[in-house]
């Protein structure tokens, strides 16, 4: 059983190549008004955008309705549509606990990072990226360049893969092929993101963001009336397959509670998410975030379980043909059970779930490059503006044209990314901005630390040298490790040069 | 408190590596392992929260979503563990799902939206940020910025994670 929950984790960020056309008439049209509104969205954002603050954290204007869709759109990538349905097709009930943790998590997320970050813009007006808040907290240039290498790393990976599963998504859309599908998509995402930078991306996943949720909850709808209703459903698999119907699936319960670990706790070292609190105008509007974005990740999060369970009953049932893999389910059962103008929203919505990473990713990504990297060396650029939308376009390009490549490769960059995020950021982040008594040596130890174990552990387990038992992931056990050196070194250097925090930031760490 | 929360995470990350060492030995307690990983994961969410959630040593009423996370994802994964397989023959749904899985979807998953969420908006203008606090912070932006206007700088002290001090760095803003 791990050795097929593996492949299907791969698949994570990657629809399988051969999803079943969607070129249908009304499905086309559809995708193609899609396409004209996100464009239309970049035009009118591009005209906004006048310096890097716009560029990077949209001007710092965003109302709470605006960030509240733009992280649920970050957080959710294609995986929800089709990866995420495919894996509880697969692997029955254990794969939920992948999103299970969202109800408590963007609440914890807004105790440890939100009001933290959104008054560090309050002193410190000229942040901008997860590396500035880790840099100015630490006093700590070699942090900053870490976390911003770090974070360079995992959205190269991220971005190949979701550059590749845009290209497989378009060509099912329109039929032109997955070379153009790829090309299509990262002409259209960069169109937006290298002229409007994030405010595009904000005004676009507000867009985008609704489409999801309207489109998942109709979708569930038909789930229900195709199944007979959840109870129908229940009832057929367990004649048939009870293990999947158990809390962990055909998981081991190890396994299954490991994702539940990584994607809850991880959550808290995510930066294309989690940056965006700097973009709230006003911090007291944090008050009804977390409740707004679980509720709305609840609502879009309906199709990843609906058509997971509802698909696998109507297989076992006899009334859907077998899958010849897993990322089939969405698609068909779209094709199968919903009308074709539904079918044409949700696929643009995959892509539009895809497009919202990407934005996120390439934004961050740029950030790096321009930002972080070179405040890490002492060489900070005169125009962030302009080298940023050269640092979005060269990205973009570097990941097409990795896609093109795909297979091994984009499967593997794509592993890791979730993980590398939080085993670097998370103890240096989140803890680091909540306890004065961390360390700048605590903060680079664990940085490193998370950085070097899941690459290597990582790139084990892919080419099958060595992985960890019971199917637990190596990036859960870097996780851990890196809290541990993080409080070990902290404890060990306190006292030191490395434990003085400026009064600034002090404030905002007491408050 | 904070020495509380602190060691929380502490034991709660030793669990969790308790409980991946143990994967290495499935034999030995098969039960063991993945319930140490539930009440670790439990330990390191409730644990943090305290650390970031606590004002001056106190929680105040924050206490009831700290408890609730333990009992529901810590408590509620080691029942899950411990539950008997589902058994095919026996035909009790709850809403729609078997015992174990209704558990799994409905308490661990859904019910904390009715709780966590909801104590960060209840409590958030008295324990989270107060317009006090906010004040407080944006004064001493102000200040930040009349100094740095004051010394000529253009850069205010400690900004973009330049250095200001301690051994890794040139010690002093650009």
């Amino acid at each position: 059983m791990i050795s097929r929950v593996m492949p299907l984790l791969q698949s994570v960020e990657m629809p399988g190549a051969d999803l079943p056309g969607m070129a249908r008439t009304e499905i086309v049209l559809i995708g193609i008004a899609y396409f004209v509104v996100v464009a239309a969205i970049g035009a009118w954002a591009t005209r906004r955008t006048r310096n890097a603050q716009d560029f990077y954290v949209a001007g710092h204007g965003i109302g709470l309705f605006a960030l509240t869709l733009a992280a649920m759109s970050a957080t959710l990538s294609g995986f929800a549509f089709i990866g995420g349905p495919g894996l509880v097709f697969s692997v029955g009930l254990g794969a939920m606990l992948i999103i299970l943790p969202a109800s408590i998590t963007n609440a914890l997320g807004a105790w440890v990072l939100a009001k933290r970050l959104r008054l560090l813009r309050e002193v410190r007006e000229e942040v901008m990226t997860i590396p500035d808040a880790i840099g100015m907290r630490f006093r700590s240039p070699a942090a900053q360049g870490l976390s911003g290498l770090a974070i360079l790393i995992a959205v190269i990976g991220y971005m190949a893969t979701n550059v590749l599963a845009l290209g497989v998504v378009i060509d099912a859309l329109f039929g032109i092929g997955l070379g153009w599908g790829v090309w299509l998509g990262t002409a259209v995402v960069v169109g937006y993101s290298v002229a409007g930078g994030i405010l595009a991306g904000i005004y676009a996943d507000v867009f985008q963001g609704t489409l999801m949720a309207v489109a998942s909850v109709l979708v569930f709808l038909f789930v229900l009336d195709a199944g007979g209703g959840l109870s129908g459903i229940s009832t057929t698999i367990l004649q048939n397959d009870p293990g999947f119907m158990s809390p962990w699936g055909h998981l081991t319960p190890l396994a299954a509670i490991s994702f539940f670990f990584v994607f809850g706790y991880g959550s808290l070292g995510q930066p294309h998410v989690v940056h965006k609190f700097y973009m709230l105008r006003d911090p007291a509007r944090l008050k009804w975030y977390p409740l707004l974005v679980t509720a709305a990740l609840i609502l879009a999060t309906l199709l990843y379980f609906g058509v997971g369970v509802a698909v696998k009953a109507l297989v076992t049932s006899g009334e859907m043909s077998p899958l010849s893999n897993p990322d089939e389910a969405t698609p068909r059962f779209l094709l199968e059970y919903t009308p074709r103008i539904l079918a044409g929203i949700v696929f643009s919505s995959v892509a539009a779930a895809i497009m919202s990473t990407v934005n996120s990713f390439l934004n961050i990504g740029a950030a790096a490059v321009t930002h972080d990297l070179p405040v890490a060396f002492g060489r900070r650029l005169r125009d962030e503006l302009f080298a940023g939308r050269i640092a979005t376009l060269v990205i973009s390009l570097a990941a097409a044209v990795t896609a093109q490549f795909s297979g091994q490769l984009v499967a593997f960059l794509g592993i890791f990314g979730w993980g590398l995020f939080a085993s670097t950021l998370v103890p240096a982040l989140a803890l680091g901005l909540n306890w004065t008594g961390a360390t700048r040596e605590g903060a680079v130890a664990s940085i490193g630390t998370g950085l070097v174990l899941t690459l290597a552990l990582e790139t084990l387990s892919f080419f099958g040298v060595w992985s960890f038992p019971a199917g637990v992931t190596a990036s859960a056990v870097t996780l851990v490790l890196s809290i541990l050196v993080f409080l070990a070194v902290s404890a060990a250097t306190r006292g030191g040069p490395g434990s003085e925090i400026d009064e600034d930031i002090r404030l905002i760490m007491e408050v | 408190m904070k020495r509380l929360a602190l060691g929380g995470i502490l034991l709660s990350a030793l669990l969790l590596a308790a409980a991946y060492g143990l994967a290495f030995l499935p034999e030995v307690a098969p039960r063991l392992a993945p319930s140490l990983l539930a009440l670790g994961t439990a330990g390191a969410l409730a644990g943090t929260l305290v650390l970031a959630a606590q004002r001056d040593g106190r929680l105040g009423i924050l206490w009831v979503p700290v408890v609730f996370i333990v009992l529901v994802v810590g408590g509620g994964m080691v029942a899950l563990i411990l539950l008997p397989p589902v058994d095919p023959a026996d035909p009790t749904l709850v809403l729609g799902l078997p015992p174990g899985a209704a558990l799994l979807m409905y308490g661990v998953g859904l019910l904390p939206t009715l709780v966590v969420p909801v104590a960060y908006a209840l409590t958030f203008d008295r324990l989270t940020l107060s317009s006090e606090d906010l004040e407080r912070v944006r004064e001493a932006g102000r200040r930040r910025r009349s100094e740095a206007e004051a010394t000529g700088s253009g850069s205010p002290p400690g900004g973009g994670g330049v250095e200001t001090g301690g051994p890794e760095g040139s010690g002093g803003p650009p």
